[in-house]
């Protein structure tokens, strides 16, 4: 195939297909399987060519594509209360299933966990090992109260990493390879640049980028940090957003961009269409959020601590100063007009800071917000009537506020 | 003669059964605990019976309202007096769905017609009687008449929502869009049979599955439901006093294990 | 005092925990720190010389914490937060709170806008406890405790005190197993309210009294003759049994906690601490170490389940009591799995979903009654 002329929406759409394709041949040829969160040090992985899937990647593309009530109703069959993470429903659902009309997975030899997203992933996570009978490698990630790191918790990660290699060594029953080590580390660190350099380009006026867009791309960064189509995709992304940049070219071909909102968590996955549309019909686009910086993970290579510092510095990791000055940083570098900001019923560790940090960003910057009720899969938790009177009153305060600056 | 009483939270039911173990009166109303309604089906059941207080020799009250009730010798919950209730009839029950005003529960029995487990449904009105009655008031039908409407229905509409609240301005927003009254009619029966669902699979299903309570008579519900679980489901006659039928039979028991 | 007069005066503080707590400090002549659920080092607070007492939240109007919580938040974190808005907590100097969870890690930076004026020290417990580097990690957390109680009170923490601190809350934990042991052959004497309000008691008094008052009741206990029990046994599991309205459902259906898995019972103290551990310091570590089929420590291959089934077994008890408090994640996580192990071990189970804020107890009691009635018709 003539590789120039692939649009990165085009290669995006291979590499999925290639990814989950790649994945199922590999199970079918009897290699071993890992499944890992979205912000784990895939690095390891990478390094041990494992071939690795995201469960959390797998949920939200069910949920896209509306099948994912299916395994959430078996799930909580099962016994899952509905009060717990969607993406957990849907792929505990899936594990006892086994089959998605829609996008299938291998099943797992290998868990790989990493708490920096949240504590929710532990428990996840080790349900799936005792409900597979298969090994389990954790990596916690200690919440960070103090604004910075704290140096005992590095030491502690650093050496779950080492207990990491150690467990990887026994599993792939190989030596760990640290001349590949350093190179992965190396090429992952450019990828994350790429997605980063990609995403800023959002900061212009207009924003050739939709931000709905970088949803769809973000599934590629939780899974192709670490190899060579992952770096070629985020450039040639990055590339095309620069092109439509420098020709003023704003999000949509039909449609101007009369407002610039960024987008607090989660998509809802389950109504994409419909939270996007809504948007769109008031000419607001979201050209951010806090997504683009979660997978910016970026340390010196074969520098471990700063790897595990990396990771932990997760902003879903961090205390309320970090979680503010992230929003307000936002509103400044992209220049905001209003934020939209998703109560999200599967996501405690995001709702329950929300309400603070929508008071302290508001007391800073002033900029209008609003929040809506809604859940990442779970379909049953969102009304498009409430999150359409929401969306309308935020464009009446974002309205007014531009009013107020045309006269001045 | 023995009288089982089924005081619920949006009907009253009694049951006398005689020495025979026949039924020689049954009442249903309408109304439930709060109300003097109990009064009248027990009045109502004498009459038929043609029997005074003194031969009643023992009662059981079951239901919400089994609580605040003095007049019983015991009181047992609907739990235990639908599994006693169904045995009347059937002998190979293994599930019973009981849709209630503002509780729905499913139970299993074993082989002897015990109970073996049971689910009911959380602080919450999805999957319940009441979520019903919600979707009639919007839909501007009476409760009874939801069946005829629904069978009418000519394709599947999902009212994804859980919530009641939501649920309701997702029905709102369907009937604006042009959506017909009998599509949403079946697409709140669906939402129902999906709660019920997951309930059954809670406990673990298995059939025969019989339904009890006043949602049995809602003759699309029962389909609905019986195509969810794909299985048959089989609504037993005096498919509102099954409870208070179970009381009655446990207040024979009782009184016979008493004398003994 | 008659042990029974000591169980009276027991239940009546564990009702009223803010008057117990002030009392507290005016007999001990100490100050409180509040303890969050759950497994704060007491030790350390109490070599500081302040009294630990338990923060479980409570049955309150849910007003002021809608400043910081959504409807869908554990209602012992919206009391908590309710309470140190609205001053219930003033009498503390101090709140520790660990963060098992997303729930508390929020709790925890909230707080901290919320009450400014009770100082907050979180503590993190490392989920790889087992792991060389998860249990040094504990070590240097508990020392960062110990040097941040320092600084609230101007005073160093002498090792001697802290082994003195250890000895007091050893010898409670010996004490509380055994007592829960001896009350599961007098559930006639002890109810199964009694018996919560008795362990909760504790929360809220100086352990060293406390423990001394326990130790007479099982003193009292044991001239007193076994009787039959009629009943129906079984073991409890949750993070707490409350309210205790509900523990009263219980006692009228003779329905007998014979043994727990609760997080404010017996999950505090059934781990035995290692008898090789010279350090203190090790020594508590070891026992976050040693913790098992807890909800809030990472355990691979998780054995709940089969603790909970050694449990009946081992108590003769007739089944399992679920108490589900709503909105708690890792509880519900667990559930599932040690479902299908209780189901094929065929052991009947209750699942009662609780919250602080329960109005109508109608649900819960047909729950409860005819899993009393189950019982019984299946032992005919």
């Amino acid at each position: 195939m003539e590789q120039k002329i692939l649009t990165s929406k085009e290669l995006l759409n291979d590499l999925v297909d290639k990814h989950y394709e790649g994945a199922l041949r590999a199970k079918a040829e009897g290699k071993p399987v890992v499944w890992a969160t979205s912000i784990c040090p895939q690095e390891l992985l990478e390094t041990m060519d494992l071939v690795t899937v995201y469960p959390e990647n797998h949920a939200a593309a069910i949920g896209a594509k509306k099948e994912a009530l299916k395994f959430i109703e078996h799930a909580e069959g099962m016994g899952y209360s509905s009060d717990i993470c969607s993406y957990a429903r849907v792929n505990m659902g899936y594990v006892d299933l086994k089959h998605s009309d829609e996008l299938n997975i291998p099943m797992p030899d290998l868990i790989f966990c990493c708490s920096n997203i949240c504590n929710t992933v532990i428990k996840w996570y080790e349900n799936l090992a005792k409900e597979l009978n298969i090994p389990l490698i954790m990596f916690d990630m200690p919440f960070n109260h103090t604004y910075e790191v704290p140096e005992h918790s590095v030491k502690y990660m650093r050496g779950q990493i080492e207990y990491a290699i150690e467990q990887l060594e026994i599993f792939t029953n190989k030596k760990f390879d640290y001349d590949k080590f350093g190179e992965v580390m190396e090429r992952s660190n450019r990828t994350c640049e790429w997605w980063k350099k990609a995403t800023d380009w959002a900061k212009v006026i207009p924003s050739p980028l939709n931000g709905f867009d970088m949803f769809n791309y973000m599934a590629m960064i939780v899974c192709m940090r670490g190899n060579a189509d992952g770096e070629r995709l985020f450039k040639l992304w990055h590339d095309e957003l620069e092109q439509k940049a420098k020709l003023g070219k704003g999000p949509w071909n039909s449609a101007d961009e009369e407002y610039r909102v960024m987008w607090d968590g989660i998509a809802c996955w389950p109504h994409l269409s419909t939270t996007f549309k809504t948007l769109k019909k008031y000419g607001i686009n979201m050209v951010t959020s806090t997504y683009p910086e979660s997978w910016n993970v970026r340390y010196e290579k074969n520098d471990l601590d700063g790897m595990a510092r990396a990771y932990a510095s997760n902003y879903a990791n961090r205390n309320l100063d970090y979680d503010t000055e992230n929003v307000v940083k936002l509103i400044q570098d992209f220049k905001l007009d209003g934020i939209v900001y998703h109560s999200n019923r599967s996501c405690k560790l995001m709702d329950f800071r929300q309400y603070e940090v929508q008071r302290r960003v508001t007391e800073i910057t002033s900029c209008p917000s609003v929040v809506f009720d809604g859940d990442q899969t779970d379909p049953r938790s969102f009304s498009a009537a409430q999150y359409e009177t929401r969306i309308q009153a935020l464009l009446e305060m974002m309205e007014k506020n531009k009013e107020a600056k045309r006269r001045g | 003669m023995y009288l089982g009483i089924d005081i619920g939270s949006s009907s009253s039911k009694a049951v006398i059964l005689n020495e025979d173990n026949e039924i020689v009166g049954i009442s249903v109303k309408n109304l439930g605990t709060g109300t003097k309604a109990y009064k009248e089906v027990i009045t109502d059941v004498m009459q038929q019976a043609n029997i005074e207080d003194k031969d009643i020799k023992y009662t059981v009250v079951t239901g919400y309202g089994r609580i605040t009730f003095e007049d019983a010798d015991k009181q047992i919950t609907e739990i235990t007096c639908h599994a006693t209730g169904v045995g009347y009839y059937l002998d190979d029950v293994r599930t019973i769905v009981d849709i209630g005003g503002q509780d729905s529960k499913v139970i299993k029995l074993n082989e002897k017609g015990q109970v073996e487990n049971f689910v009911m449904n959380e602080k919450c009105a999805a999957g319940t009687g009441r979520f019903l009655e919600v979707m009639a008031r919007v839909l501007g039908c009476g409760l009874d008449e939801l069946s005829n409407l629904a069978t009418k229905a000519t394709k599947q509409v999902a009212i994804s929502s859980v919530c009641t609240v939501f649920a309701e301005s997702e029905v709102i927003s369907r009937l604006s869009a042009g959506e017909s009254i009998e599509n949403v009619a079946r697409g709140s029966h669906i939402a129902i049979a999906k709660r019920i669902m997951g309930m059954c699979n809670r406990v673990g299903y298995t059939p025969k599955v019989v339904m009890t309570g006043g949602v049995a008579l809602n003759a699309d519900m029962v389909q609905v439901l019986s195509t969810e679980l794909g299985c048959e489901i089989e609504v037993l006659p005096n498919c509102q006093a099954i409870g208070a039928l179970g009381a009655a039979i446990l207040a024979r028991r009782t009184y016979n294990k008493l004398e003994a | 005092m008659e042990y029974r007069k000591i169980i009276e005066k027991l239940e009546e503080a564990a009702l009223h925990p803010s008057k117990t707590v002030t009392n507290t400090i005016k007999s001990t002549g100490k100050s409180a720190i509040g303890c969050f659920p759950i497994y704060t080092p007491e030790e350390i607070i109490y070599a500081a010389g302040y009294v630990p007492v338990g923060m479980w939240g409570g049955t309150t109007t849910l007003q002021l914490a809608d400043k910081y919580l959504q409807s869908f938040c554990c209602s012992i974190m919206r009391s908590n937060m309710e309470y140190g808005m609205k001053g219930a907590y003033n009498m503390l100097e101090a709140v520790i709170l660990p963060t098992f969870c997303d729930t508390l890690k929020c709790i925890c930076e909230n707080w901290k806008v919320g009450v400014p004026n009770i100082p907050i020290i979180p503590i993190v417990y490392p989920q790889n406890r087992t792991l060389e580097c998860g249990y040094v990690y504990m070590l240097d957390e508990f020392k960062r405790v110990k040097v941040e109680i320092e600084r609230l009170s101007g005073k160093k923490i002498e090792e001697k005190d802290i082994e003195a601190a250890f000895d007091i809350y050893e010898e409670y934990r010996v004490t509380m197993r055994e007592f829960v042991e001896i009350v599961a052959d007098y559930p006639q004497i002890i109810k199964t309210k009694s018996r919560h309000l008795i362990i909760k008691a504790g929360q809220f008094l100086d352990k060293g009294e406390y423990t001394k008052d326990i130790k007479a009741i099982i003193d009292g206990l044991k001239v007193e003759e076994k009787q039959t029990f009629k009943g129906t046994k079984i073991i409890a599991t949750g993070l707490m049994s409350e309210p205790v309205e509900l523990l009263e459902i219980f006692d009228e259906n003779q329905i007998a906690i014979v043994g727990d898995d609760l997080a404010q019972e017996s999950r505090q103290w059934r781990t035995v601490t290692r008898d090789d551990e010279v350090d203190v310091w090790n020594k508590m570590t070891s026992r976050v170490a040693d913790q098992r089929g807890d909800t809030f420590f990472y355990e691979y291959m998780k054995s709940r389940g089969e603790n909970l089934i050694d449990m009946v077994k081992e108590k003769s008890a007739d089944g399992i009591v679920v108490f589900m408090m709503k909105f708690c994640d890792p509880e519900e996580y667990d559930y599932p799995i040690y479902k299908k192990e209780v189901e094929a071990a065929g052991i009947p189970m209750l699942y009662l979903e609780i919250d602080q804020q329960i109005t109508s107890y109608e649900q819960l009691r047909t729950r409860i009654q005819s899993f009393s009635e189950m019982l019984i018709s299946r032992e005919a």
